[in-house]
C-alpha cells in the first residue's frame, strides 16, 4: 500500500511538473532585455552538473553493489530466502 | 516476506523528487525569462520557404536571405512558412524556433555584439535544405 503511494506521488510529480510549468511559462507581461544565451547555456551546464552528480552516484553505487555482493566475496553471507531455499 | 527497513528507498524517492523540482524549476525560471517579450521589441516577420528566409520589418522593409538589426534593441520574430516545417535558426544568439505553414511561432532577442552571424535552417527541408543559409548583420545601435 505504501509503495503504491509512493509510486502514484512520483507519477503525479511527474505530471503535474510539467503541467504547472506549461500554464506559467508563458504569461502576458512584458518581459526585461535579458541575453538568452546567458541563460540558456548557464542553466545547460547546470543541468549537466546535475545529471554527471547524479550520474557519477548512481553507477558509484551500482559498482559498489556488484562489488559487494559478489559471490566469491569473503564476507558474503547467504540471504534468508537462499538459507532456508525458499525462493 | 519479514519486515526491513526500507528508509534508503524513501531517501533515494525523497532525493529524485527534490532533484526533480530542482530542476524543473530551474527550467520553468529560464523559460520564463526567454519567453517574456519586451515591450518595445520590433516585430520581423520571417518566413521560410524553399529554400531561403523572407524577412519583412515593421517599416515593410523586405530582405532576403539577409537580415540587418541593430543592438541595444528587442526583436520579436513571428516566424512561420509558405511551403514545408523549416526551423530559424540564428545559432550565435541561440535563437531557434520552428517554421510551420499556417502557424505563426514567436521567439526573440536582443543583439549585443557588432558582427555578421549565421541565420540557418535546423529542420530538414528538401534538397537544398544544407544551403538554406543567410546573413544576420548586427550593427551598432549607439551611432
Amino acid at each position: 500500500m505504501k509503495s503504491i503511494f509512493g509510486l502514484f506521488l512520483v507519477l503525479a510529480i511527474l505530471v503535474i511538473i510539467p503541467i504547472v510549468d506549461y500554464a506559467f511559462a508563458a504569461g502576458d507581461e512584458p518581459g526585461q532585455y535579458v541575453d538568452r544565451r546567458v541563460i540558456i547555456w548557464n542553466l545547460f551546464y547546470r543541468m549537466m552538473t546535475v545529471a554527471f552528480t547524479v550520474g557519477a552516484v548512481v553507477s558509484g553505487t551500482i559498482i559498489w553493489l556488484v562489488w559487494r555482493f559478489r559471490e566469491s566475496n569473503p564476507k558474503a553471507t547467504p540471504t534468508p530466502y537462499e538459507k532456508e531455499g525458499v525462493w | 516476506m519479514g519486515h526491513h527497513s526500507n528508509w534508503p528507498e524513501w531517501v533515494y524517492i525523497g532525493v529524485v523528487i527534490a532533484l526533480m523540482a530542482w530542476v524543473g524549476s530551474e527550467a520553468w525560471n529560464a523559460e520564463r525569462l526567454v519567453d517574456h517579450i519586451p515591450a518595445d521589441a520590433e516585430v520581423i516577420k520571417v518566413t521560410g520557404q524553399q529554400w531561403f528566409w523572407t524577412f519583412e520589418h515593421e517599416d515593410g522593409t523586405i530582405e532576403k536571405g539577409e537580415l540587418h538589426v541593430k543592438t541595444g534593441k528587442a526583436y520579436k520574430f513571428e516566424v512561420t512558412s509558405k511551403d514545408v516545417n523549416h526551423s530559424f535558426n540564428i545559432h550565435d544568439y541561440v535563437v531557434l524556433m520552428d517554421a510551420v505553414p499556417g502557424r505563426i511561432n514567436t521567439v526573440w532577442f536582443a543583439p549585443t555584439d557588432v558582427g555578421e552571424f549565421p541565420i540557418q535552417c535546423r529542420e530538414y527541408c528538401g534538397l537544398i535544405h544544407y544551403n538554406m543559409r543567410g546573413t544576420l548583420y548586427v550593427e551598432d545601435g549607439s551611432t
